[in-house]
Formats: C-alpha cells, structure tokens, sequence
C-alpha cells in the first residue's frame, strides 16, 4: 500500500512541470500579471478592465503597493510575466521592488503598464524617464483643454478631455476603427523627439495644455499643443513592451460606461471609446497581437534542395524564411509585403522584396554578385508595433576555379583564326621558299 | 610652278620604285608577299577590336603577335637570304631558312599557348 502511494505521488511530480503555464518563446502571451494597487478600492472601481484581462486567460495578483512581501523574482527566476502599476501615489514600494527592479524586469523581456495621476509621485515619475517618457515637472498640473474637453454637468474645469488623435496603426489598435472619443482626466507627459523606440499613441489635441487648474498662470506653459502626449506605449530592442499614461481613472468603470459628447462636435456618443481602445491596446502590450517569429532560414541553389557551405560567384540561388504572428492562442502566418533580404558584405549588394505564399513561407531568389568573399543573409524587419526581426547567416562566396570560365569565346574567333592562319601560312611559304629555283 | 614638279617628282619616284622592284629575285617577292600578308592579318584583327571591344585582350594579344612576329622573322629571312647584301656575305641561305623555321616554331608555341 505504501509503494503504491509513492509511485502515485511521485508520476503525478513528474508531471508538474508540464501544468506551468507559463511564458515560453513558444508561448509568448504574458500570464502571470502582478497588479501593485495603491489600495483595494481600485480593483472594484476598475473592475471593467480586470475582467477583460482575466476573460482572455491572465492570471492577476493584486497586492498594495507597500506590500512588504511582493517580489518579482526569487532565487533568479521571475514570478511574474508582466507588471501593472496603478499606485500613482506610491512613494517607496515595499519589498524587494524599487525602480532598479522593476528596469530589469523589463529588460529581461518582460511588459509593463504604468498609469500615473494627478500627484504622481516622483518614484512613478522616475520609472516612467527610465523607459523614455517625461512627465510635467509640475506635480499638480493637469491636462487642461478648453476646445477638446468633454461636454458634461458637473467637472467645469476642463481638465476631463475627450481625445480622439489615435496613432494610426491597426496592429497596435485593432482593425476595427474607435469611433467614439477617449475620456481622459491626468497628467500629460512628452516624448524625447530622437527616441525611436516610443510612440504616441495618444495625443493632445493642438489647443490642450499642461498646467495647474486651481491656480493663475503666471508664465506660458511648457508643454502644450500636440506635443503633449496623453497615451504612450514603448517597444524595446528586446521586444518588452511599455504602456504608459497619465490617467488612472481613464481605466475606471465610471470612465468605461460613461456617455461622451467632445466640445465642439454635435454627435453624442452613449459609450466612450476607453473600453475598446485599452482594451485592443492591452492586447497589444501583452504579445497578443504583432508579435513576430521568424523560423527555417533556408537557401539552396536554383534546381537543388541541399544547403550548399559556400556559393560561386554568379550562381541563382533561392532564400527562404517562414515568419508566423501570434495571435494570442497559436502562430498564424504572417502575410505582408514588405520583408527585405540583403546579401550584405559591409553593405548590401542584393537587396530584394521577398514575395510570400500567405501561408507564412518567405522566399526570394537572386544572382550571387560578381564579388567574393565571406556574406550574410540579412533580414532586418522593423515595422510600426511589430516586433523587430533580426537575422543573420553567414556564407562564403568563392571565384571560379581555373576549369569554369568559358572555354572558346565566340567574341575571340577572329583572333583563333588569325593565329591559325598564320601558322598555315607559314608551313606553306616555307615549302615554296624551299622548293624554289 | 613647283607643286608641277613635285606632282612629277612623286611620279617619278614612284616609277623608279616600281622597276627597281621588278628586277628582284622571285624568292625575294615571295617573302615579301608573306611579310604582306602577315601585316594585313594582324591590321583585320587590330580593326575587328577597334570595333569589337577588347574583351579577351590576352586573344587579341596573341593573335597580333603571332602575325607581327612572323613577319619579322620573315624580314630577317629577307636580309639575309639577299646575295646584295655584303653584311651577311658568309652566311649560308640555308642556315638562315633553319634559324627562321625555329623561331616561328617557338613562336607559335607560345601564341598557341596565350591564345586561351
């Protein structure tokens, strides 16, 4: 009876690993989320937005954010796939996190959403400039819009705007078109124009401005205009993904059921458009969407299928590549037009449009240039909230060997002739000089 | 007055050429004939470049100096072949004829070979 159980408890052992459900390159989609709240009235306020998350399978652990017990990692691995800050007035986090943890956490691959307020602190201020975005210096100061506000009884101060200058990019927000404007009430923040890696998703429109709305303005304000940018999201080298914006309350219920009507316009729209814009916009930061694979780099010379270890000059060969997009639950083919492969040797000598069979199979198929040496196949793909795709193989490229050049030159038979002639003429005039009396 | 002259002088000249030629031995007219024949081969293949392009240069080269250097050997042959030409009084016209075929052979050897 005994041996019994402890081989009953020792196959189900064997077993665990494969009941982890966890992020894997195979399965990128985040699943374990640690949600820092600065207290529990917002996991019933937001509870609109938690429920979607929860719906597409995420695992959300709510803890306070001076939880002294939180951690992100123990014993080097990570317990969690991706991080929610909604404690915009957190001055220390307890724990084992603080702001060099949480960079780690994304620079090892793992996401992040950040949502600041009114009196953000300067510890969620910190975090955000660490991934690329500046928040208004002034602590109390509010997005303020007297022609983009959102038309409504009680908030008269025009610091509830309703915003509808969307990025325009469906991977990012989803193919169905956001109709109604976006609720948004916080703090704006600015882009770094030469950072390349950050993107408005958001933004202001031209006549909204950052300042405090209880006290005069005594100077002109510093960012206005559609510099400010109200949603931002960062995609990293290492394809983490960041959200940040300056509104905690634009993921509220009350914000998600509420009626809009924007200043100016005459159409009053019964929902706002925050329920579907972070919600496609979430699936977006957890790899549901626009995450790219590319797998089996293949060439071979045109009419054979074995990978050669190194080409001639002048040969065809045929390059092919097969690149899936995750669409949450599998990988589908990836069907666009515009992957390039070079045969770069300190600068591209072929550059070529790779044309695809909508099932994901990449293939082009060009002429080795008239130079050897040792070459790559490159592909380098960056496209607007794709994950960036990066590969290189390497192969040598050798001369003709001393039997491959052409053997009789058509353009040279004058000159074989001529040779030839002489040398007849030759033995001829010698016999006539010979025989001569 | 003095472009007459000159007309007949060239006339002249010319005249005097053509009968001072015609009293030389036929073995002589004979090497001139091959000289001439193997200048006019080597000018066809300089004009065919001219036109063509010199892409296989190193054929080219060959088949010029195939026909350039027979005739030069041919003009040696003429020199000292030639029973008026007090210089090479003691030379066997044979010996002449043997070290003609000789270098024509090497000549040809390495034509053939740089012919590509």
């Amino acid at each position: 009876m005994g041996k019994f159980w402890v081989i009953f408890v020792a196959s189900i052992l064997i077993l665990l690993p494969f009941l982890c459900n966890s992020f894997s390159p195979d399965t990128p989609t985040d699943r374990r989320v640690l949600v820092l709240l600065d207290d529990f009235a917002i996991k019933s306020s937001h509870s609109s937005y938690f429920n979607s998350l929860k719906s597409r399978g995420f695992d959300l652990d709510f803890k306070l954010a001076d939880d002294p017990k939180i951690a992100l990692q123990r014993y080097g691995q990570y317990l969690y796939d991706a991080l929610i800050l909604f404690c915009p007035s957190i001055e220390r986090f307890g724990g084992s996190i603080d702001v060099a943890a949480i960079i780690d956490f994304v620079d090892s691959g793992h996401d992040l959403v950040i949502a600041a307020d009114v009196n953000a602190s300067d510890l969620i201020r910190e975090v955000a400039t660490e991934c690329g975005v500046d928040f208004d210096e002034d602590p109390s100061a509010m997005v303020i819009d007297h022609t983009g506000y959102s038309v409504s009884e009680t908030e008269g101060d025009h610091t509830l705007i309703a915003s509808d200058d969307f990025i325009k990019s469906d991977v990012i927000l989803g193919s169905n078109k956001i109709t109604a404007p976006v609720l948004f009430q916080g703090i704006g923040h600015s882009l770094n124009p030469v950072n390349s890696l950050v993107l408005k998703v958001l933004s202001a429109s031209p006549s909204a401005y950052s300042a405090n709305p209880k006290s005069k303005l005594s100077t002109p304000p510093s960012l206005t205009g559609s510099a400010i940018s109200l949603v931002s999201v960062v995609q990293a080298r290492n394809n983490a993904r960041i959200l940040i914006s300056g509104s905690l309350s634009m993921f509220s219920n009350r914000f998600f059921r509420s009626g809009v009507q924007k200043a100016g316009s005459t159409t009053k729209h019964e929902k706002s458009g925050n329920e579907q814009f972070l919600t496609e916009l979430s699936k977006w930061v957890f790899h549901e969407r626009g995450h790219l694979k590319a797998v089996n780099v293949k060439h071979h010379k045109v009419g054979e299928t074995n990978e050669p270890a190194l080409y001639r000059i002048n040969d065809e060969l045929v390059y092919s590549v097969e690149v899936y997009e995750w669409s949450g639950s599998s990988w589908e083919p990836y069907v666009a037009d515009d992957v390039q492969v070079q045969f770069y040797m300190m600068s591209p000598y072929v550059l070529k449009t790779l044309s695809n069979d909508k099932k994901g199979l990449y293939s082009a198929s060009f002429k080795v240039p008239d130079v050897y040496g040792v070459f790559q196949f490159k592909v380098e793909y960056q496209k607007l909230g794709y994950t960036s795709l990066s590969l290189a193989k390497q192969i040598p490229v050798r001369p003709y060997r001393h039997n491959e050049y052409e053997r009789f030159i058509p353009t040279a038979y004058p000159y074989y002739g001529a040779a030839f002639s002489t040398m007849a003429g030759f033995f001829i005039f010698s016999f006539v000089h010979l025989y001569n009396k | 007055m003095g472009r007459a002259s000159s007309k007949e002088d060239v006339g002249a000249l010319f005249r005097s050429l053509r009968s001072a030629y015609a009293a030389t031995t036929l073995n002589l007219k004979i090497i001139d004939l091959y000289v001439g024949f193997a200048i006019f081969t080597a000018l066809i293949q300089v004009v065919y470049m001219v036109m063509v392009g010199s892409f296989p240069f190193n054929s080219f080269l060959s088949g010029v100096l195939s026909c350039v250097g027979t005739a030069v050997l041919a003009v040696c042959l003429r020199i000292q072949v030639n029973k008026e030409n007090k210089e090479f009084k003691d030379l066997p016209p044979e010996r002449a004829f043997a070290d003609f075929v000789l270098c024509n052979l090497v000549l040809h050897l390495v034509m053939i070979n740089f012919l590509g």
